[in-house]
């Protein structure tokens, strides 16, 4: 069995690198998919704690977890198509129509 | 049983207003028929009332309303009278617009504003306490704007609206502080009051007045006085009134008669006590009204509108009454009789005068007395009732206004022997003058020739019916009515806790002076009685020197002098106006270039020196700099204040980026620095 250190080790490595991506990167879709790491890091989590502690809960919140995600992703999609029809774009830097 | 109904005496009329507001389109002459009734049914309420208390009993009614201050009715002696001719007045004249205002096509807001007029005119002779008394006021005067500015698409009517509100509301302001220095007063003495009894009610003012500091009394005196002249058209406030003409007729004849102008008499006459304690307070009135009879007078020989002479005719006579209110410093509350009496008599010749006008103006479409002349001719029922209306006016003996003037006239010249002359021989300027006006008008309306080409009909009998009646009550009501009516409005105020020589006292009036005179005198003869008997003694020796002082009468010259002043004076008239006995010309007595024509013609330039110079000068800079003041101080440093936050808010804003990426780096930072600090504080051992 895989020690449980490196399935952490594995889920902070994954948030990282989607936290990272989500500070730097100015496209749309690319911080969708950094924001699809941090929910998928807090998953293998999820599955590993429940492995490790011999109870199903842990796995049954995964599931749950990834239907959410994927009701997320089709809403933050939407979203994005709808700003691309209006301002030609999905660059975030570009859409500041109500900022200051 | 009638008391029981007495609210409905404003109700009624106040019901016809909204029903002529709301459904007055869809009735026949506007709904002016509901009106009438509603005015006549307080009519009878008032005389059934009359028959139940007279002539020894009061009504008094109240329920409380708010903390103090309570709703009531109170109808004394003064009240009912009030009652009887506002309500039999006003139906009179409500009856005559069904046929003057027919065709209007604002009829139904004439008749639902008429209605209000009345009902608020009747709520304020009956309400039993002060705040309620200036709660009704201000809605005469509200009203009595709607009704000049009735025909409000003309914009001299709109401006004489306006101007007689805001002149009549400088006197108001004056009167509410008054009630508020009152009531100031009154509940600084930590009255106990009993069960139902409310701080400004005129039962409980009148008990206390003499617990008041006299200085106080004479302010409040002054700022009633000053709502008086404002409302009543005495000077300096009498401009609005002879403005008041650009209403329709039967307004006019409704402000001057019976609804609005007797409203300032009757509150000084009903503070009567009041006026009587203050130091000056009556002296003050005298003065005012005095002034204001003879003032008027003089205009009102020489307007050409046939409503200005009556205007003006209006404040001279108003100024007759408060002149005998005045003169009540020297023989005291039989001036409230006398002065009230004018006041009734006055309202059924200057209703009828009016109603006259009215009918002439409807036949001949002109104001303008030039343009009249011979209408006698056509009109004679109209000619024969101004006429009765006229002479009653002028003081001609054994009308109404004869009894009423010559007595005012009689306790101006007590008032004269015993404090001053001057309101004595103003009154009697005054009263020339008025024989002279009175008739140079109905000479000149209705005899000679026709001086333009006017349609020559007689007016309908809706309209003559209310004449015909008014002219019966302006001849008769003196002779009938004089006697018991000063009988019964002499006891208004022994219904009520007040006693008039500890008042004098006060005010320091003469007849003070002759009761001290007479206790001295008491207590010379009762050294060797009783203190009870003393008392007894002192209240007859007091009589007698009522008596004494009543007892010289005026001499026979001055008895008869009303008279020779009406004759006198309507013969003059006649020789300048009518055409039989003619033997001036007016135009050629005094020319163009006379100087006394030229300041009357002007009005002593009234316009010039209170629109003109005090109004846009003084007025205007003053307005001017408090502009100034309110928009560099009061606006200025909160302006000042909102301008800085709204620049400190611009830069503090600059931290909203709304850049998301820049949100998630500070919370990132944020947690980062979170657990270094409690890791640290771990290491450390504080947590």
């Amino acid at each position: 069995m895989i020690p449980l250190e490196l399935n952490i080790l594995l889920a902070s490595t994954m948030f990282t690198i989607g936290l990272y991506g989500l500070v730097t990167q100015r496209n749309g879709v690319k911080l969708m998919m950094c924001i699809e790491l941090l929910l998928n890091s807090a998953n293998i989590n999820l599955v590993a704690f429940s492995a490790y502690q011999p109870n199903v809960n842990g796995q049954v919140f995964a599931l749950f977890s990834i239907a959410l995600a994927a009701a997320e992703a089709a809403v933050g999609f939407a979203i994005l198509i709808a700003l691309y029809r209006l301002y030609g774009t999905i660059d975030l830097d570009n859409i500041n129509a109500m900022r200051w | 049983m009638y008391a029981d109904y007495a609210y409905l005496i404003v109700a009624l009329p106040v019901l016809a207003f909204v029903l002529c507001i709301f459904a007055g389109w869809h009735l026949p002459k506007g709904g002016g028929f509901l009106t009438v009734l509603a005015t006549f049914a307080g009519f009878i309420l008032s005389y059934g009332i009359l028959t139940e208390i007279y002539p020894d009993k009061i009504v008094h009614q109240s329920m409380p309303w708010f903390a103090n201050f309570n709703v009531g009715i109170l109808i004394d002696p003064l009240a009912l009278v009030m009652l009887l001719m506002v309500t039999f007045v006003c139906t009179l004249i409500h009856t005559y617009a069904l046929g003057y205002m027919d065709g209007d096509p604002g009829g139904a807001r004439y008749f639902a504003e008429a209605g209000l007029f009345t009902a608020a005119m009747l709520g304020l002779v009956y309400a039993d306490n002060l705040l309620q008394l200036f709660i009704f006021w201000e809605l005469v005067g509200v009203c009595s704007y709607l009704l000049i500015g009735f025909w409000y698409r003309k914009p001299s009517a709109a401006a004489a609206a306006k101007k007689a509100f805001l002149t009549t509301r400088v006197g108001d302001v004056l009167f509410l502080a008054a009630i508020i220095l009152l009531y100031n007063n009154l509940a600084s003495l930590n009255i106990a009051l009993k069960p139902g009894e409310y701080l400004l009610q005129f039962p409980v003012i009148y008990a206390h007045i003499v617990q008041i500091p006299p200085t106080q009394l004479t302010l409040i005196a002054l700022g009633l006085l000053g709502g008086a002249v404002g409302k009543s058209g005495q000077f300096p406030l009498h401009v609005w009134l002879p403005d008041a003409m650009e209403g329709p007729t039967t307004v006019s004849a409704m402000i001057h008669a019976a609804t609005m102008v007797t409203a300032g008499v009757y509150l000084v006459a009903r503070m009567f006590p009041l006026f009587y304690a203050a130091p000056h307070g009556l002296t003050a009135v005298a003065a005012v009204g005095a002034f204001t009879a003879l003032f008027a007078a003089t205009m009102g020989l020489t307007a050409f509108d046939i409503k200005r002479v009556l205007a003006f005719s209006t404040v001279s006579q108003l100024g007759f009454m408060m002149a005998g209110l005045g003169a009540g410093a020297a023989v005291g509350t039989v001036a409230v009789g006398v002065s009230i009496f004018h006041l009734i008599g006055h309202s059924f010749f200057k209703a009828l005068l009016f109603l006259c006008a009215g009918s002439v103006i409807h036949a001949v479409n002109t104001n303008d007395m030039r343009e009249m002349g011979g209408i006698g001719k056509y009109m004679k029922w109209t000619m024969y009732t101004m006429l009765i209306g006229s002479l009653s006016l002028a003081g001609f003996p054994f009308f109404t206004g004869f009894f009423s003037k010559d007595e005012i006239i009689v306790i101006a010249y007590e008032y004269g022997t015993l404090i001053n002359f001057l309101p004595y021989i103003f009154l009697v300027l005054a009263a020339v003058l008025t024989a002279i006006y009175s008739f140079r008008m109905w000479f000149s309306v209705f005899t000679g020739t026709a001086r333009s080409d006017y349609s020559k009909h007689e007016s309908p009998w809706v309209m003559l019916g209310p004449l015909v009646v008014l002219a019966v009550f302006a001849f008769g009501f003196g002779l009938v009515a004089q006697g018991s009516f000063y009988e019964y409005l002499d006891t208004n105020f022994e219904h009520y806790s007040v006693d008039f020589n500890q008042l004098a006292a006060i005010g320091g009036h003469p007849l003070a002076e002759v009761a001290t005179a007479g206790e001295e005198k008491a207590t010379v003869v009762g050294e060797k009685e009783e203190a009870e008997k003393s008392t007894e003694e002192w209240v007859t020796a007091e009589k007698g020197a009522i008596e004494v002082e009543k007892e010289p009468a005026e001499p026979w010259y001055i008895q008869i002098l009303p008279i020779i002043i009406a004759l006198g004076g309507i013969l003059l008239a006649g020789l300048f106006y009518w055409d039989r006995i003619k033997k001036f010309d007016p135009d050629q007595v005094t020319g163009d270039k006379d100087p006394i024509r030229r300041i009357l013609l002007k009005r002593y330039y009234q316009h010039e020196i209170l629109t003109g110079w005090f109004a846009e000068t003084i007025v205007y800079g003053i307005a001017l700099i408090s502009n100034m003041i309110d928009i560099k101080i009061v606006d200025g440093w909160l302006n000042w204040l909102s301008a800085w936050v709204l620049g400190f808010a611009g830069h503090v804003r600059k931290v909203q980026t709304g850049v998301i990426q820049n949100y998630i780096a500070a919370l990132v930072l944020g947690i980062v620095v979170l657990v270094v600090v409690i890791t640290l504080a771990k290491e450390v051992g504080l947590v």
